[in-house]
């Protein structure tokens, strides 16, 4: 398992340096990184009986923060699922995208996220199924906007990121909740007794859902996914409708041996999920776009999942797992029938598009039978989880069962609308000469029809699946079965109305459009997150220009005096004790002279230049100290960086007009004198009552271990290189960054500042400088 | 990856610079750094070498390689690295991380340094340490983030920002 996870980001790096090479190519090195996961369908075989296997991997042991994976049914099948939709898709782009196309950073992308989304399915630690639920966000992110030269892409990638970023923060506080109440972060260890009876067990169920509806598009986070449709159509069958998606479900039938016990997480989920299969499949009825009509019925169909697994029983259970197969199969072959579509039409507008049946016969064959699927029609296997829907509504109540007719309804409707393309006289765009695609965009597409009609025809092969789904998520007794026919049952009555329903939609087209027209709503989740996005980015752009805009003395000042009243606080609040300097060695008395020197000779200083070289005297002078000190290490450290630093100001100051101080009015300097006496107090004040340690001085042990633990005889550098070699790496990420801002604002500087915004812009020309030293480059120790 | 001793032919820096003249026709200047910054750069090597066991360390060599590149930039106007010294930041820190990523794939603390003893008649006691390798990469990071600092504020020519001043 741990492979299985891990070998697609090593394939990532590989597939990333072979892009360039390979070319298309390496689309076949990509689904290799899936093998494995495709493997670990065989421990499934044994499945119902055999214990899970556990592997950990240590990680951080001190946050009980372990790489474990736990392969138990439900986690294999939807393992293996990832593994069968990632290579076909790998496979379907190796023939879909354009020569034109990256393909190093689409596969890497691609392989990236298969393996969190791997991870995310298998992990048994909390911490790290948040990290691969964040990673999926990320690399989602990344997928949609690959074509990021598109406005498009770049909003739906934005709003993307945005809405699973929100329920990302909602599951690291569920996550932290969990652990804290239930004493681990095993998700098979903790103690679900005590989560129970916490006070935490409220808050951590509503954070957790949270995340799972912002993942899964539930209302009202669904907006995220149709403009997610810009990536590529590869990405959308594996992302946007057969796993990423998913996840929200996938936590939602995990955490529910946690939650489900509280009427609210059934009181919730069911509710808003059946709400959700309805509204997605209204606006799905309303599309021109194919794509943007599978993704509404995407979101529809998350909704029909959620409302199953949400109930946490057995029942739901059963029947969810059967329509999640049913859905990966059905919804995956129709985005890549969609992507054909595309490819050999150059359109997905439905209006332009007809009777392509002639054009594309096999095309067509695999569409019929997704979509029949899709709509729930015998003898296909979303005909079969359907039914096991109604029989789960039917008893929850009437109106249960009454909301789930009408979505599956306006289901029926939808999908005969996506049908019409192949129908009827044959229409398509000017200069489009569709003709049958090559095997390798076909292929894929009839495997997983294939798929759909097998789970219909022989529905013990999808029983068998279901039943060990089944058993990981405790409710191993149930005796559901999955079969084709039932007998009459209030569940067959119910499709009957469905299909009439159904049949009455298609009928009445014209009215129904108009009565969409009519209901459409003025606001929806759309405009909503739209003023939300732009009210924070005028706020922000407000902050800025009040804060970041200001010359640099005027941020100095409001530093200085941010500082004085934090400290001062923190003084007031817990008053210090002052300790006197002990015994100091006589030889820093004229280096103190020195010091002060150099202080009094930057105030009187009457050009730049002389000031620049006299505050140089200051920090020579420091150095001076530490080697009275006896500190050589800091001393010749502090000497190179004070040079550098002078070398560094002179040039830069050559950049300055004039030499010269500009004037000060007298209330200003004032201020600035105040300002400045009160910084040297208080640091004075900081060194003086810091000088006693709180705990036993640490440095002993240091003298002690430099040379039997880090094997060097200068104790500075061991610490540095050693014993807090973390700090140091730090440390040096935090120059290298610092160059590169650096590199940023004197390149723009040269451009003439077109690149900022407007209103984050100084006033024109230089800012008024004053001769307050700026503090120099990083040191060594922070 | 090192600086090169041998003055390379000059070669425009990041690429864009219209003014790699040097910044002063100082004769004196040009054929001091000449020398001195041969010196410089030695010892900055030294103090890289020996700062396991006595004062110095990947810091403050990197920060004297600096000084002797700035040097030798203002004096000749051309850079003595042949690289856009911004290249060594992703390069140092890579080393650094992986020194320290290996004792930790080999179930020792993350950057845990390791280090030996050879003894051969020729150098006597010779002591090699993983944290030298980590050190080369501070070396190489803050010789590549001073630099580029430096050579970006040296490239532009600064009459065009004070055009109309005074």
């Amino acid at each position: 398992m741990t492979l299985a996870v891990f070998l697609p980001f090593l394939l990532a790096a590989l597939a990333a340096w072979l892009g360039p090479r390979l070319g298309r190519r390496t689309g076949y090195v990509a689904a290799l990184a899936f093998l494995p996961a495709l493997l670990l369908a065989v421990p499934l075989a044994g499945m119902p009986g055999a214990v899970p296997a556990l592997e950990v991997t240590r990680w951080v042991p001190t946050l009980d923060l372990a790489l474990a994976f736990r392969g138990d049914g439900f986690s294999l099948l939807f393992a293996a699922l990832i593994g069968v939709i990632g290579t076909l898709a790998s496979l379907y782009a190796v023939a879909y995208l354009s020569d034109r196309e990256r393909f190093g950073r689409f596969y890497a992308y691609l392989l990236l996220f298969g393996g969190s989304m791997l991870g995310l399915v298998l992990s048994d630690n909390l911490v790290a199924l948040f990290g691969f639920w964040e990673m999926t966000s990320v690399t989602s992110f990344l997928l949609i906007g690959l074509w990021h030269t598109r406005a498009a892409a770049r909003d739906g990638a934005v709003k993307a990121f945005l809405v699973s970023a929100l329920g990302g923060l909602g599951l690291l506080a569920a996550v932290a909740l969990i652990g804290i109440a239930g004493g681990s972060t095993s998700l098979s260890g903790l103690d679900v007794a005590a989560l129970r009876a916490s006070p935490l067990f409220t808050p951590a169920l509503l954070l957790t859902l949270l995340a799972a509806f912002t993942k899964s598009a539930q209302l009202p986070f669904h907006l995220w996914l149709p403009t997610a449709m810009e990536a590529p159509t590869p990405v959308s069958a594996f992302l946007h409708s057969a796993t990423m998606v998913k996840a929200g479900v996938v936590l939602v039938a995990k955490f529910g041996l946690l939650f489900g016990t509280s009427p609210l997480w059934s009181g919730i989920i069911v509710p808003l999920g059946l709400a959700t299969l309805v509204w997605g499949a209204w606006l799905a009825l309303r599309q021109t776009d194919l794509k943007a009509l599978l993704a509404y019925s995407t979101v529809s169909q998350l909704g029909l999942l959620m409302s199953l697994y949400g109930l946490a029983d057995a029942e739901g259970n059963f029947a969810g797992t059967a329509h999640l197969l049913n859905h990966a199969a059905f919804k995956a072959a129709l985005f890549f029938v969609v992507g054909i579509i595309d490819h050999e039409t150059g359109t997905r507008e439905l209006p332009l598009l007809g009777g392509l049946r002639r054009a594309l016969p096999v095309t067509f064959g695999v569409a019929l039978l997704a979509a029949l699927s899709m709509a729930g029609l015998p003898p296909l296997g979303g005909f079969i989880s359907k039914e096991l829907f109604y029989e789960t509504m039917l008893h929850q109540g009437p109106l249960f069962i009454g909301v789930a007719v009408v979505g599956s309804a306006l289901t029926f409707a939808y999908t005969f609308r996506l049908l019409r393309v192949f129908l009827g006289a044959p229409r398509a765009p000017e200069g489009a000469h569709p003709h049958e695609a090559p095997p390798g965009l076909t292929l894929p597409a009839a495997l997983l029809a294939g798929a759909a009609l097998l789970f219909g025809v022989w529905p013990a092969s999808a029983e068998a699946l279901t039943r060990t789904a089944q058993a990981a998520l405790n409710f191993a007794g149930y005796p559901g079965h999955l079969s084709l026919w039932h007998g009459v049952t209030p569940a067959l009555l119910a499709t009957g109305l469905t299909w009439a329903l159904g049949a009455l939609l298609i009928g009445q087209a014209g009215r129904v459009n108009a009565l969409q027209r009519r209901l459409t709503p003025r606001t929806n989740a759309n405009t909503v997150y739209y003023s939300l996005l732009e009210s924070v980015n005028t706020f922000a752009a407000w902050l800025i220009s009040r804060t970041q805009g200001l010359a640099l003395p005027d941020q100095l000042r409001v530093m200085l005096a941010a500082a004085a009243v934090i400290a001062g606080y923190a003084v007031l609040r817990a008053p210090q004790v002052f300790h006197p300097f002990g015994a100091l060695p006589l030889s820093v008395l004229p280096i103190a002279a020195l010091l002060v020197a150099g202080a009094v000779g930057v105030l009187l200083a009457r050009n730049r230049l002389t000031a620049v070289v006299v505050t140089g005297l200051t920090g020579f002078g420091s150095a001076a100290a530490f080697l009275a000190l006896r500190a050589p290490d800091l001393a010749l450290t502090q000497l190179l960086v004070e040079a550098v630093t002078v070398i560094l100001f002179l040039l830069a100051f050559r950049y300055l007009p004039g030499g010269r101080d500009l004037a000060r009015s007298r209330w200003r300097y004032r201020v600035d004198v105040l300002l400045a006496a009160l910084a040297g107090v208080g640091a004075t004040l900081l060194v003086l009552s810091s000088v006693r340690f709180l705990a036993p001085p640490i440095s002993p042990y240091y003298l002690a271990n430099s040379y039997s633990g880090g094997g060097g005889k200068n104790v500075v550098n061991v610490l540095l290189v050693d014993f807090r070699g973390f700090d140091t790496l730090g440390e040096v990420t935090v120059v290298g960054m610092v160059a590169l801002a650096v590199l940023a604002l004197v390149r723009l500087g040269k451009r003439g500042r077109t690149a900022t915004a407007p209103d984050a812009l100084p006033p024109e020309g230089l800012p008024p400088e004053n001769l307050t030293p700026t503090p120099p480059p990083p040191k060594e120790r922070a | 990856m090192t600086p090169r001793r041998k003055k390379p032919a000059p070669v425009p820096v990041n690429g864009s610079s219209p003014t790699t003249a040097p910044l002063t026709d100082d004769p004196i200047l040009r054929s001091v750094s000449r020398a001195v910054f041969a010196l410089i750069l030695l010892f900055a090597f030294l103090l890289l070498w020996r700062g396991h066991n006595a004062p110095g360390g990947g810091f403050i060599a990197g920060l004297m390689t600096v000084g002797a590149l700035i040097l030798h930039r203002i004096a000749t106007g051309t850079s003595a690295l042949r690289v856009d010294p911004l290249r060594l930041v992703p390069w140092g820190l890579a080393l650094a991380f992986l020194t320290g990523l290996v004792p930790y794939l080999l179930g020792r603390p993350f950057l845990k340094s390791a280090y030996g003893y050879i003894t051969t008649p020729l150098t006597g006691e010779f002591e090699w340490a993983s944290a030298l390798l980590f050190d080369f990469g501070v070396y190489l990071v803050v010789v590549g983030g001073g630099l580029a600092i430096a050579y970006a504020l040296t490239d532009v020519d600064p009459q065009e920002r004070v055009e109309g001043d005074e």
